[in-house]
């Protein structure tokens, strides 16, 4: 998709449903909740990293359908180490222990003592 | 006249004494100690995510093609030894420990292509090129590849992240990686700059403090605003009452702050 110009919009989301990087659904509120908060988010549509053909309704991952991967997985034989959408866990789990994206990282400028992931 | 304008120059000089007037060389007098950070090379495990480095490997198996050698179990010991990673050169180690990052996240037994076994690859390659900088750091080609294997990786794992989150996650366990995004801006660190940000966060942590002292006052103040509150409600109720003018305070707004009261006394006792 091609947007000429992008706009910021502050939405309101108690439960926190979504993600950093996820495709949502948001809804103008009657009424300004703050200054800045002008909206509320609906639902969820496209999770980050969890890409669904809206055609077919089939999940993909980067131009090819994970049915077909996982057939060919099964030609060759699965494995038992192997990765499987099934039993992995929702995303983020690994968040703020080995994954720091959902947050914005700057450059280390001053020695703390202190240990701050974020600093690069 | 002139007597006038003299009064008037030594008023202004004192009232500019008095206000503050910030100059081209003011230095702030905060007691705000810079240290500088200690510049990290990029290769530095601390730089390219790698929470685990190799790990010892026993140098008393065979080499990786070898081991399953049927002619070798009925070798001499002595040909069996010189087949064991102990008179091999380093690579033939560092491949054993490719192949036990491989079998790790490997899709089937034939896979050799898909993102996770070239993930899995690219790391053992990148923690065994970090050893060999650690012996010789001069190694300049060296440094380069490494450098551009574990920004590949890096781009690797973005694009993993944007695809799929699931195996994404899963493989910064396995592989025991950590990812930590580019910052939106890379500069040089100054020290005017990062004196800034901590006179800024210095501020912001004052800020919050008073908040937080404000708050805790106003709660503290809490039960007798409300006491006070019922008391006045029902002043202004019985005056209205007493005069014959229209009602303005009704019994149930009275009532809902009793309530109120009773629940934040019941709260504050479960605390105390």
């Amino acid at each position: 998709m091609y947007f000429p110009k992008h706009e910021f919009v502050y939405a309101h989301d108690p439960e926190k449903k979504c993600k950093t990087g996820d495709m949502v659904l948001i809804e103008q509120l009657p009424q300004k909740l703050t200054r800045l908060i002008t909206h509320k988010v609906k639902h969820v549509l496209y999770p980050l990293g969890d890409v669904t053909d809206p055609i077919t309704g089939k999940k993909v991952i980067a131009g090819k359908f994970r049915d077909h991967i996982d057939a060919i997985n099964k030609v060759y034989g699965e494995r038992e180490g192997a990765f499987k959408y099934e039993s992995a866990p929702a995303r983020g789990w690994q968040e703020d222990q080995k994954d720091f994206s959902h947050q914005e990282t700057y450059i280390k400028y001053h020695e703390s003592g202190e240990h701050d992931p974020l600093a690069v | 006249m002139n007597n006038y304008r003299f009064i008037l120059k030594e008023i202004e000089k004192l009232t500019l004494n008095k206000t503050f007037v910030r100059n081209y060389a003011f230095k702030s007098d905060l007691k705000i100690k810079w240290v500088r950070p200690e510049v990290i090379p990029s290769y530095k495990p601390g730089k390219s995510g790698d929470l685990g480095g190799v790990p010892p490997i026993e140098k008393q198996q065979f080499m990786l093609d070898f081991k399953n050698s049927k002619e070798l179990q009925t070798a001499n010991e002595n040909v069996k030894k010189l087949f064991t990673l102990e008179f091999a050169p380093k690579k033939f180690t560092n491949r054993i420990y490719f192949s036990s990052l491989i079998e790790q996240v490997k899709r089937h037994d034939y896979d050799v292509g898909s993102i996770e076994v070239k993930m899995a690859k690219w790391t053992g390659v990148i923690r065994a090129f970090q050893d060999i900088m650690e012996r010789f750091p001069t190694n300049r080609r060296l440094k380069v590849k490494l450098k551009e294997l574990i920004d590949k990786r890096k781009k690797h794992l973005k694009y993993l992240r944007r695809w799929d989150y699931k195996k994404f996650e899963w493989l910064l366990a396995t592989l025991n990686l950590e990812y930590k995004p580019h910052p939106p801006k890379y500069h040089s660190i100054t020290r005017k700059e990062s004196l800034q940000k901590l006179t800024d966060k210095y501020c912001e942590d004052i800020v919050q403090s008073r908040l937080k002292q404000y708050h805790s006052q106003l709660e503290i103040e809490q039960i007798a605003f409300l006491e006070e509150k019922i008391r006045t409600l029902a002043f202004i109720r019985d005056e209205e009452k007493h005069c014959g003018v229209q009602h303005t305070v009704t019994e149930e707004e009275i009532d809902e702050i009793r309530k109120q009261l009773d629940e934040l006394k019941q709260k504050r006792d479960c605390i105390a």
